[in-house]
């Protein structure tokens, strides 16, 4: 879908002083959220989100959508009036494609198609694991480190490599936030996951300690969660401590995710390594990357928190870098891709970062 | 010089040439009764629990010394084993002088023949059992005519042919990642390789590993609709 023939070879340049507005869209999981960045400072001009925070159980995709298609107006009428833009102020329209659940997918990409044919905007597609990678090379500064990105339903190593951001590892199983979660729910300590800024795993660990016992499990660059949970489940049940279980649980799972992270930049010698996704709002697994990091001598930086978690502003972002490339997608080629790997996707801006696009 | 007592001896180590740093463990280099030898030494990761980073440290090395030799003794071409001091996580072995194949690759100077017996190496782990756990290029080295197998840092035995499977897929992304445009040709010879090695056995393993492979997250083979926004 996005292939070279739909990049050109100069420069996308806007109406806007040399300056290029992008609006951006995300609905992948659980948030939609509405970003406009522009590239001249403040370079954030809104960042308009809702999330769906489910009353008992996980997250049901059709009631994701439902929720989404009920607030994305609201969404983004406050994204613009932060801004203090209309649509037809910004030179281009981003959305997430993928990859993610299906229904909610399909919210963004409706709005999308809806305000690039509306007011003839060039589309641009953007990989929301490309776009958590590229919000992080822009808030830290760091341009080519080693990223470690952890979320609900992602947990993966990456760096570039070639053209493209490369998996250098990731989970066999689940992911990380996934195992935090379903444990939480499971012992019967969420919903709700997170309260406070912190997961209730984070919580209920106050007060433990380190105990023997469950498995820890690297198998080259990549690590296994499931059977840590169940390991972590049973040992709950058995009458352990469920402080010590917790703080067991987030220590094995941290620390192994990290150990990944490690092995990734002795192996690709990269002396940078950024943590991203919603995860990454995490103290304690920021300061286990910060150790890692500090031990090899290399530099760290963390997503805050605000654009750690899905947003929109980060698919702006990554949108505006497309689009200064000449990537555009005809509105109906712009179906979504919910398995879309982050290794399919060309990144020819790498390793410029929304900062550098005014200066050309 | 070497005393019987663990610490000293890790302060005499700590004192030799140091010849690489991995991920987690120091590579030095120096003599051990009169051989070439690598003093492969675990150290402390500051980012875990000391209980769960000494567990670790000390299983690991126990059973990386064991595999080691277990290797050798299957006729796979590997570092002799020369000495194992688990407590405080240090491994001697015979030093192999060559070049790591990651680079060999990179510089375009390795040989088909190279590949080949980087695959005929994991194919005689694999028969005997042995899963490497980290079988990437950079563990690869090119010492004259031969390819040597290093760092069984990660090694376990295998009770599955899955188990062996995650060798091949580990191998087989290490070159998508990192040798991204010759990856076809290199997969090719190493797989030519390892199938003469383990034969039989070996095909049931190459086929598990494409399974791994479409079982991983987000990829698009294992998608069966095509989904229209």
């Amino acid at each position: 879908m996005v292939s070279a023939a739909t990049q050109s070879s100069s420069r996308r340049r806007s109406g806007n002083g040399g300056d290029l507005i992008v609006l951006g869209i995300e609905s992948t999981a659980h948030t939609f959220g509405v970003g406009i960045v522009s590239s001249r400072e403040p370079y954030i001009l809104a960042d308009a989100r809702r999330q769906y925070k489910p009353k008992s159980g996980g997250i049901l995709p059709r009631e994701v959508a439902a929720f989404f298609s009920s607030v994305a107006g609201e969404v983004l009428e406050e994204a613009l009036a932060q801004a203090g833009l209309t649509v037809r102020d910004v030179d281009g329209i981003a959305v997430a494609l993928g990859p993610g659940m299906g229904p909610a997918l399909r919210v963004g990409a409706t709005v999308a198609r809806a305000l690039a044919s509306r007011y003839r905007k060039p589309l641009v597609p953007v990989n929301h694991a490309v776009a958590h990678i590229e919000v992080a090379r822009f808030v830290t500064g760091l341009r080519d480190p080693v990223a470690v990105y952890v979320a609900g339903g992602n947990t993966s190593i990456l760096s570039y490599s070639e053209g493209r951001y490369r998996v250098f590892g990731e989970t066999l199983d689940i992911a990380l936030g996934n195992l935090l979660d379903t444990f939480a729910r499971e012992v019967g300590i969420a919903p709700p996951y997170v309260s406070g800024g912190k997961h209730a795993v984070d919580k209920c660990a106050e007060g433990g300690d380190y105990i023997d016992g469950l498995p820890y499990v690297v198998k080259g660059q990549d690590v296994s969660y499931s059977g840590l949970l169940t390991a972590a489940l049973r040992m709950a049940r058995s009458g352990a401590r469920l402080s010590d279980v917790c703080y067991t649980l987030r220590e094995v799972a941290f620390s192994s995710i990290v150990e990944v992270g490690e092995r990734c930049m002795a192996h690709t010698g990269r002396d940078s390594v950024v943590l991203t996704g919603g995860v990454a709002a995490n103290k304690v697994l920021a300061s286990k990357v910060a150790l890692m990091a500090e031990s090899r001598g290399a530099r760290h930086g963390t997503v805050p928190p605000r654009l750690a978690g899905d947003n929109g502003v980060m698919i702006a972002l990554t949108g505006a870098l497309a689009l200064a490339h000449g990537i555009t997608i005809g509105v109906e080629e712009a179906v979504i891709r919910q398995r879309w790997r982050v290794d399919r996707v060309d990144v020819p801006w790498y390793p410029e970062t929304l900062k550098d696009l005014s200066s050309g | 010089m070497v005393s019987r007592n663990p610490e000293g001896l890790v302060e005499w180590v700590r004192s030799l040439p140091l010849a690489s740093r991995g991920a987690e463990s120091e590579i030095r280099v120096g003599a051990w009764m009169g051989i070439d030898a690598v003093f492969k030494l675990r150290i402390p990761k500051a980012y875990m629990h000391p209980r769960l980073d000494y567990v670790l440290r000390m299983s690991r090395t126990r059973r990386e010394a064991k595999l080691l030799a277990k290797a050798h003794s299957l006729g796979a071409r590997v570092p002799l084993l020369l000495g194992v001091f688990p407590s405080i996580g240090l491994i001697i072995m015979e030093r192999i002088r060559g070049k790591v194949l990651r680079d060999a690759i990179r510089e375009g100077s390795y040989r088909a023949e190279d590949l080949r017996m980087a695959g005929e190496v994991l194919g005689r782990l694999h028969d005997g059992w042995i899963a490497h756990g980290d079988p990437t290029t950079s563990n690869y080295i090119v010492s004259g005519e031969r390819v040597y197998l290093i760092d069984f840092g990660l090694a376990d035995k295998a009770t599955s042919v899955e188990d062996l499977a995650v060798d091949i897929h580990l191998f087989r992304r290490s070159v998508e990642s990192t040798h991204a445009v010759q990856a076809r040709d290199i997969l090719e010879h190493f797989l030519d390789g390892y199938l003469e090695a383990a034969p039989g056995l070996g095909e049931r393993v190459i086929e598990r590993a494409e399974e791994i492979r479409l079982r991983g997250r987000y990829v698009e083979e294992r998608r069966r609709t095509v989904w229209a926004g």
